[in-house]
C-alpha cells in the first residue's frame, strides 16, 4: 500500500490536520444545508404549496445535502391505499404502488428501514415496490410522518463516495424528512382550503344563478352540473317526482350516456318508488332513490349496489319544493381525488349538497310556475278566440216559426265549454232543433263544435234534397227515423274521425214539420228534453231510446253498443219542448246539492203557461237564485219551444 | 359538454391548448401532460382556451395552476381566454388571475402573451 502520509508532517500532526479538514469540510456542508433548509422553507411557503409540484425541489435539496446521487419521494395517499411517486432521480414515471394499513403502521415504527434488510411484515411491500427501487438503486428509506400520521416516504440511492450516512447526517436527514413532512401536511391543508373555497364559491356563485332560469329542461340542467362541478364527482342525474304516478322521471343525466346501458320504459329511466313498490332483496341504488323520496333524507349506495348508472359511488339528497313538497332527487357520483382515485363521499359532501338542492328546489319551483304563467297566458288567449268561435256559432236571433215561438240563451260560465244550440231552416219549410255540448274546452271544443255544427247543416241540407221536398208534404215516420239514425251516423264519424284526443258531443235533434206538428227526434248521448203538455202531464224525450255521445266509438263499435233510434211526438196547442245542457241540470248551490232534473221540472210546470221567452227567463233566475254564492264552471245553456 | 377533447395549436414562439368538455381529473391531467411536453419542447408562451369548457371542479384548478408554476419557473406565461362569467369569476377568487391573464378571445390573449 502507497505511503500517503506527508513526509515534512509527522503521523500525529497529519492526523490531527485530517480532522480538522474533516471538521471543516463538515461545517462547510452543515452551513451549505442549513441555507438549503432556508431554501426549502421558502419552497414550502412560496406559491401554492402544492407539494407535487414543488416535490422536486424538496428531492433535490435532500440529495444535494446529503451528496446522494439518487432518490424518490412518496406520497400516500389514504383513499386509495397507494403511493405515488411524486419526484424521483432519475426521473421516470412509476405506477402507484398499493400499500395495505397494516404496513402503514409498520412503516410508523421505524424512523429508518435499510433497503437491505426490511422489517418483517414489509417484505411485500419491498417486492411491490421492486422496479422502483431498482431504477433509483435505493439504499435507505425514511418515513415520512408527522405524529401517527403516515404521509409518505423518502428514499435514497447510493451515498457519494460512502456506504453508509454518519450520524450527523443521518439527524440532518431527519430534520429534511421532517421538513418535507410537514409541506406534505401543509399541501395538503392549502389543497383543502383550496378545495373548500372553491366549493363554497361555486356554492354562492351557483345557486342564484339557477334561481333564474326560467326553463324547466335549463334549470334541471344546471341543477345536475353544477352539483357535478362542486363536488368534483364525475356523473350527476336529477330525478323528477311525478307523485300521481308515485314515480321517479329520469330530468337530465350527466353525462349523457350515463343512462345508456339501462332501458327503462324504451329509453325513458322512470322508478316506481310508491310505498308498495318491488323492493330487491340486497339494497340498490334503486332502493336508495326510494328511500331519499320516500323518508326524505339523503342516500348512499356504494358501486357494486349501484344498478342505474353503471356502478358507481352514489350520493343523493332530497330537492323540496316551498311547501316540503318532494319535488325530485338529486343524484352525484364517484367524487373524483387526483390521480384517477374514488374516494367515497363523506358528511360534509352531503350537508353541502343538501344545501344546494334547497337552492335547486327553488330554481326548479321557479321554473315550472314559470312555465304554467306562460301556459296559463297562452291558455287565456286561445280561450278567449276559442269563445268568439263559439260564439258566432250561436245564432243572435231565433227564427219566428209560424204557429210557435222560440227562446234560447247561453250563458258562458268559467272556462269555455261547448255548448251549442241552434235553429235550422230547411228548405222544405220544416225546421231542425239542436243543442249539444261537446266534450273537452277551449279551442279544442270551439273547433270541434264547429265541425258537428257544419256536418250537421250538410247532412239536414243533403237529407232534404233526398226526400220528397215539397213544403207540406209529410215524410212517412220510418224514412225520416232512417234520415236522422243515418245522419248520426254520419256526425259521428265526422267526430270521431276529427284527429282530437277529447272528441265527442253529446246531442239532441228534433225535427220539426210546422205543418203536420211533428217533431221527430233523436238523442246522441244528451240531457233528454223536458215535454210539459198542455194538460200538465210531461214527458223526458229521447230518454229510452238515446244513443251514445257522438264521435265516442266508430261506427261499426255503435252499431254493436247501441244504435240511434228516432222517435216522434205531436205537438198540440200549448205544449212546450225544454232543451237544456248539463250546465242546468248540474249546477250546484252552496251547500253542494244538484239543480237536477226533478228541480227543473218543478219549475218548467211553475212557468209552462207562460211565453217561450218567459219560461226561459224564468227558468234561467230559477237556476241562478238556486246557485246562489256557489262558483260554477259549466256553461248554461237553454231552448225553449212552445207550440202556440 | 360531453366531449372531452384536447387541440394544440402551435404557432412560432406560443402555443394554444384548446379544452372540449368537463375540466376534470381526466382531462385535466391529460392537459397536464399536454402542457408538460409544449414546455419541454421549449414553448414557455401558452393560451389555454376553455371556450367549449362550460363545467371545471376544483382538481381542473389545481391543475391549472400547476400549470401556471411550471411556466412561472421557466419565465413563462400563460393567458386564459373564452372563459363563461362564471368561470371568469371563479379564477379571480381562485387567484389564478393573479398569475395569468383573462382575455374574452384568443386572438387577445396571443397578442398579451
Amino acid at each position: 500500500m502507497k505511503d500517503s502520509s506527508d513526509p515534512i508532517l509527522g503521523d500525529g500532526l497529519q492526523q490531527a490536520h485530517e480532522t480538522q479538514n474533516t471538521a471543516e469540510r463538515t461545517m462547510e456542508r452543515l452551513i451549505f444545508s442549513l441555507s438549503e433548509l432556508e431554501h426549502l422553507g421558502q419552497t414550502l411557503i412560496s406559491g401554492y404549496g402544492n407539494f407535487n409540484h414543488s416535490s422536486k425541489t424538496y428531492l433535490r435539496i435532500t440529495l444535494g445535502t446529503l451528496q446522494v446521487t439518487r432518490g424518490v419521494i412518496l406520497r400516500y395517499h389514504p383513499t386509495g391505499l397507494n403511493l405515488d411517486v411524486v419526484a424521483s432521480t432519475p426521473e421516470r414515471v412509476f405506477p402507484p404502488i398499493p400499500i395495505e394499513p397494516e404496513e402503514v403502521d409498520n412503516l410508523l415504527q421505524h424512523p429508518y428501514i435499510e433497503n437491505s434488510a426490511p422489517p418483517a411484515g414489509l417484505q411485500e411491500f419491498f417486492t411491490r415496490s421492486a422496479e422502483l427501487i431498482e431504477t433509483v438503486d435505493v439504499r435507505l428509506w425514511v418515513p415520512l410522518k408527522i405524529q401517527d400520521e403516515f404521509l409518505g416516504m423518502i428514499g435514497l440511492g447510493r451515498f457519494l463516495g460512502r456506504e453508509t450516512l454518519e450520524e450527523w447526517e443521518k439527524e440532518l436527514l431527519t430534520t429534511l424528512a421532517h421538513q418535507i413532512s410537514i409541506a406534505i401536511a401543509y399541501s395538503q391543508m392549502v389543497e383543502g382550503i383550496q378545495s373548500e373555497k372553491f366549493r363554497l364559491f361555486m356554492l354562492a356563485e351557483s345557486a342564484p344563478q339557477i334561481c333564474q332560469l326560467l326553463e324547466p329542461e335549463d334549470a334541471a340542467e344546471q341543477v345536475v352540473l353544477q352539483a357535478v362541478s362542486f363536488l368534483d364527482a364525475n356523473a350527476g342525474a336529477l330525478m323528477l317526482a311525478r307523485p300521481e304516478q308515485q314515480e321517479l322521471e329520469l330530468g337530465y343525466a350527466f353525462p349523457e350516456t350515463l343512462v345508456e346501458s339501462v332501458q327503462y320504459n324504451g329509453n325513458q329511466l322512470v322508478i316506481p318508488c310508491g310505498e308498495d313498490a318491488p323492493v330487491s332483496p340486497e339494497a340498490t341504488s334503486v332502493d336508495m332513490l326510494k328511500s331519499v323520496v320516500n323518508d326524505g333524507i339523503p342516500g348512499h349506495c356504494l358501486p357494486e349496489s349501484d344498478t342505474l348508472f353503471g356502478g358507481k359511488n352514489l350520493m343523493a339528497v332530497p330537492i323540496l319544493g316551498r311547501d316540503g313538497d318532494i319535488l325530485g332527487v338529486l343524484v352525484v357520483g364517484d367524487k373524483e381525488e387526483r390521480g384517477g382515485r374514488i374516494a367515497p363521499f363523506n358528511d360534509e359532501d352531503a350537508v353541502l349538497l343538501d344545501s344546494f338542492a334547497k337552492q335547486a328546489g327553488v330554481a326548479i319551483e321557479n321554473a315550472h310556475l314559470h312555465q304554467e304563467a306562460l301556459e296559463a297566458r297562452q291558455l287565456q288567449a286561445e280561450m278567449e278566440e276559442a269563445r268568439k268561435i263559439q260564439v258566432n256559432l250561436i245564432p243572435d236571433n231565433l227564427p219566428d216559426i209560424l204557429g210557435y215561438e222560440v227562446a234560447g240563451y247561453y250563458e258562458p260560465r268559467g272556462a269555455v265549454g261547448g255548448d251549442y244550440y241552434d235553429c235550422i231552416p230547411l228548405p222544405t219549410g220544416r225546421w231542425g232543433l239542436a243543442i249539444a255540448d261537446v266534450s273537452g274546452k277551449g279551442m279544442q271544443a270551439a273547433l270541434l263544435m264547429a265541425t258537428l255544427r257544419a256536418g250537421l247543416i250538410s247532412e239536414l241540407s243533403r237529407g232534404e234534397n233526398s226526400t220528397s221536398g215539397e213544403a207540406g208534404d209529410e215524410v212517412p215516420p220510418a224514412t225520416m227515423y232512417l234520415e236522422l239514425t243515418e245522419m248520426a251516423m254520419t256526425l259521428n264519424s265526422l267526430l270521431y274521425a276529427s284527429g282530437t284526443e277529447e272528441k265527442y258531443a253529446t246531442f239532441f235533434y228534433s225535427h220539426l214539420n210546422p205543418e203536420t206538428n211533428v217533431l221527430t227526434t233523436l238523442n246522441a248521448g244528451h240531457n233528454p228534453p223536458l215535454l210539459l203538455r198542455k194538460d200538465g202531464t210531461c214527458k223526458w224525450l229521447g230518454e229510452d231510446v238515446g244513443g251514445i255521445p257522438l264521435g265516442m266509438f266508430p261506427n261499426d263499435m255503435v252499431s254493436s253498443i247501441a244504435e240511434y233510434e228516432a222517435e216522434h211526438i205531436e205537438l198540440i196547442s200549448g205544449d212546450v219542448v225544454v232543451y237544456y245542457t248539463d250546465g242546468v241540470t248540474e249546477t250546484v248551490n252552496i251547500e253542494d246539492e244538484y239543480y237536477d232534473e226533478e228541480r227543473l221540472l218543478e219549475a218548467s210546470k211553475a212557468c209552462k203557461d207562460d211565453s217561450a221567452e218567459a219560461i226561459r227567463e224564468y227558468l234561467h233566475d230559477a237556476v241562478v237564485n238556486f246557485q246562489g254564492e256557489a262558483d260554477q264552471f259549466d256553461d248554461l245553456t237553454l231552448l225553449i219551444l212552445k207550440k202556440k | 359538454m360531453n366531449k372531452f377533447d384536447i387541440q394544440i395549436r402551435e404557432d412560432g414562439d406560443h402555443a394554444v391548448i384548446e379544452t372540449a368538455g368537463y375540466l376534470n381529473d381526466s382531462l385535466g391531467e391529460q392537459l397536464s401532460e399536454k402542457a408538460r411536453e409544449l414546455i419541454k419542447n421549449g414553448y414557455t408562451q401558452l393560451v389555454i382556451n376553455l371556450e367549449k369548457t362550460t363545467l371545471i371542479n376544483s382538481i381542473g384548478i389545481s391543475i391549472l395552476i400547476e400549470i401556471i408554476e411550471a411556466l412561472h419557473e421557466r419565465e413563462g406565461a400563460l393567458n386564459f381566454c373564452g372563459l363563461s362569467d362564471t368561470q371568469e369569476r371563479t379564477f379571480r377568487m381562485m387567484a389564478l388571475a393573479k398569475y395569468a391573464g383573462i382575455f374574452p378571445d384568443e386572438e387577445s390573449a396571443i397578442a398579451n402573451l
